[in-house]
Formats: structure tokens, sequence, C-alpha cells
């Protein structure tokens, strides 16, 4: 399985991508929100986009919005979420 | 013109069968999904004389699964989805205090529930492409709620108030959703209507005439055209003058 080091720096290269964010993926730090107060500052919109994502480029499916609210909180959270999915077999 | 994928649902009844001949003509790279459902006939015979850029899709708009397996299958085989015309729908007309529930509940489930199924069936992919049209049709009943139409004027209403809130949650990922709102047009839908109530719905009519189904179908072609990039969330009328 890819190393979480690897992992992120592809996160934060579609959360650049798809988000067209005006900053670089380095910039984003792994364990800041995503949303909310003191986050980067995306939307429910921005969190649709990397829904779709996620599926489309890691295989991960997430299921409803109550996991999408856990899974899309940082780009950590996001990591944990494609390696559990992958220990499990879940990713294509 | 690059080749776009489009489907159109409710696609054997007249105005579909317009809209679907209006993208085969538009360009011969064109991909048109028929969607249909109960009957198909006249969706066949398009598919038989246009056999090798027209394909009929099973699909009943009222179920979200239905709609999963289209889109996947379109996705498939062509790998995108450009366009949706979410077209399908029925009357089932009568004066509120008579209405069976069943008939408020159908009429809403076709009109309103299958652009809601259909939309969040094809956002996903239009998402990743960051680019697509979808183009709801309304009718003129949503805004003029007519005596007797409470179920189809509240639906298509509906149609038009999701397609409005809508275009604001995508606009900025590069997906467009507009309504077109026919009047009244030569189809099936007018084919019960007697002499006298045909006169006197021409004579509402500033134009005199009935719409023909091409002349909406050309209004959803544009919607879908390249030089529509700015326009969504737009109603756009197709009624010969009435309102």
């Amino acid at each position: 399985m890819e190393d979480a080091t690897a992992l992120k720096a592809r996160i934060k290269n579609m959360i650049v991508e798809n988000l067209m964010l005006q900053i670089t993926a380095s910039e984003i730090v792994d364990e800041r929100p995503l949303f909310g107060p003191d986050s980067l500052g995306l939307d429910s919109v921005d969190a649709l986009q990397l829904v779709v994502g996620l599926d489309k480029q890691f295989g991960l499916k997430i299921p409803d919005p109550a996991a999408a609210k856990e899974i899309l909180h940082s780009v950590n959270t996001m990591v944990a979420a494609i390696q559990r999915a992958g220990a499990a077999g879940g990713l294509r | 013109m690059n080749q776009r994928v489009i489907l159109i649902t409710g696609a054997n009844g007249g105005l579909g069968q317009a809209i679907a001949q209006t993208f085969l003509d538009e360009a011969g790279e064109n991909l048109v999904c028929l969607g249909v459902h109960r009957q198909r006939e006249r969706a066949e015979v398009l598919v038989e004389k246009n056999s090798a850029r027209c394909r009929c899709i099973n699909l009943d708009v009222t179920i979200p699964e239905a709609w999963a397996s289209a889109v996947a299958r379109i996705l498939d085989e062509h790998k995108r989805l450009d366009v949706l015309v979410n077209n399908a729908g029925k009357h089932e007309d009568g004066l509120l205090g008579t209405l069976p529930a069943a008939s408020w509940q159908s009429v809403l489930a076709s009109n309103l529930d299958g652009v809601f199924h259909g939309c969040q069936a094809v956002l996903p992919a239009m998402i990743s492409q960051r680019n697509g049209r979808i183009i709801n049709i309304a009718s003129l009943s949503a805004l003029l709620a007519p005596a007797g139409q409470t179920n189809y004027a509240a639906a298509k209403a509906g149609v038009i108030a999701l397609t409005q809130s809508l275009a604001k949650e995508v606009a900025r990922i590069g997906i467009t959703v507009n309504a077109v709102c026919p009047g009244y047009v030569e189809t099936e839908a007018l084919a019960g209507m007697n002499e006298v109530d045909r006169k006197a719905a021409k004579a509402q009519i500033p134009m005199r005439r009935f719409g023909r189904p091409e002349e909406i179908a050309s209004a959803v072609r544009f919607l879908a055209c390249p030089e529509a990039s700015y326009i969504t969330g737009s109603i756009l009328k197709v009624d010969g003058g009435i309102l």
C-alpha cells in the first residue's frame, strides 16, 4: 500500500486542483480542518467535489453525509479513511 | 464541436423525439441516449435510423436505482455525459377537491422527483468533468397555475425552483442548470383536446397557433450549446407570447 506521506501529497494535490484553490499543495497542513472556523475555508460545494474526487482518484466511496463530515475533516482523516478501506479490500 | 453525450428522458414522446432529433442534427459526432420506460416504439424507430449514435436506455425516472444503472451504462460505454435533458413527465388533471391522492403523488413523482433523481445521478460525472449541462423541461403551467392542474403546476413550479437552486450550487464547477417552459405544443398532450377547446386555447396565444415540438427543442439545444455557457438558473419561456 502507498505510504502515508505519498498519499497525503496526492490528496493535497487533488484538493488544490479539483477546487482550483489559489494556494499550493504544500501550504495545506495535514491536521488543519478543511471546513468551519480556523479552517482552510472550504464549503459544502467543495465537499461535494472532494467526495467525487476521492471516489474517482482513490476509489473511496463515502456512503452518507455523516461519514463525509468525519472523513473530510482534514487531510489526515482522508488518509486514514483511504488506508482503512484499502486494508479492508474496499478500494478499487 | 466535439463529440457530446446527451441523455434525454421521456424520449418516446413527441417533445422527447424532437429534442433527440435536434441533437442528432446538430452534429454528426453527438451520441444521443434515449431514456424510455413503458413506451419505446418511436424511440426504437429513431435508433434504427441512427444506430451508430443513438440508443435506448431503460429508465423509470421515479426510481433512483434505475438512474444509477442508466448513468453507469452510459459512462461505461462513452466515458462521459455532457448533457441531461429532464423531459419525462405526465398529466393527471382534475380539480383538487376530488383529485385522488394517488394522482397527486404519481404526477409529483414523475415530474419533480424524477428531475431530482436525475440531477443527483449525473452530478458526480459532471463534477469530474468540471463541465455539464442540465436542462429541465418545466411548463407554462408552473407560472399560470391553471385550474385543474394543482398537481402538475405544483410539480413544474418545483422544477423551476430546483433548477434555480441547483444552478447556484454547481455554477462554479462549470455545470449549468436551466429550464424551458413550453406553452401549448402540438404533442400527444394536446391530442385529446376537442376543436372548441383548441380554438379557445389558440385565442389566448398572441401568435394564434400552437408551438411545434421542434421549436421547444431548439431552445433546449441553445441552452446546451457552447454559446450559452454563461446562462444558468434561467427559465426560458417558449409559449408564443402568452406570458
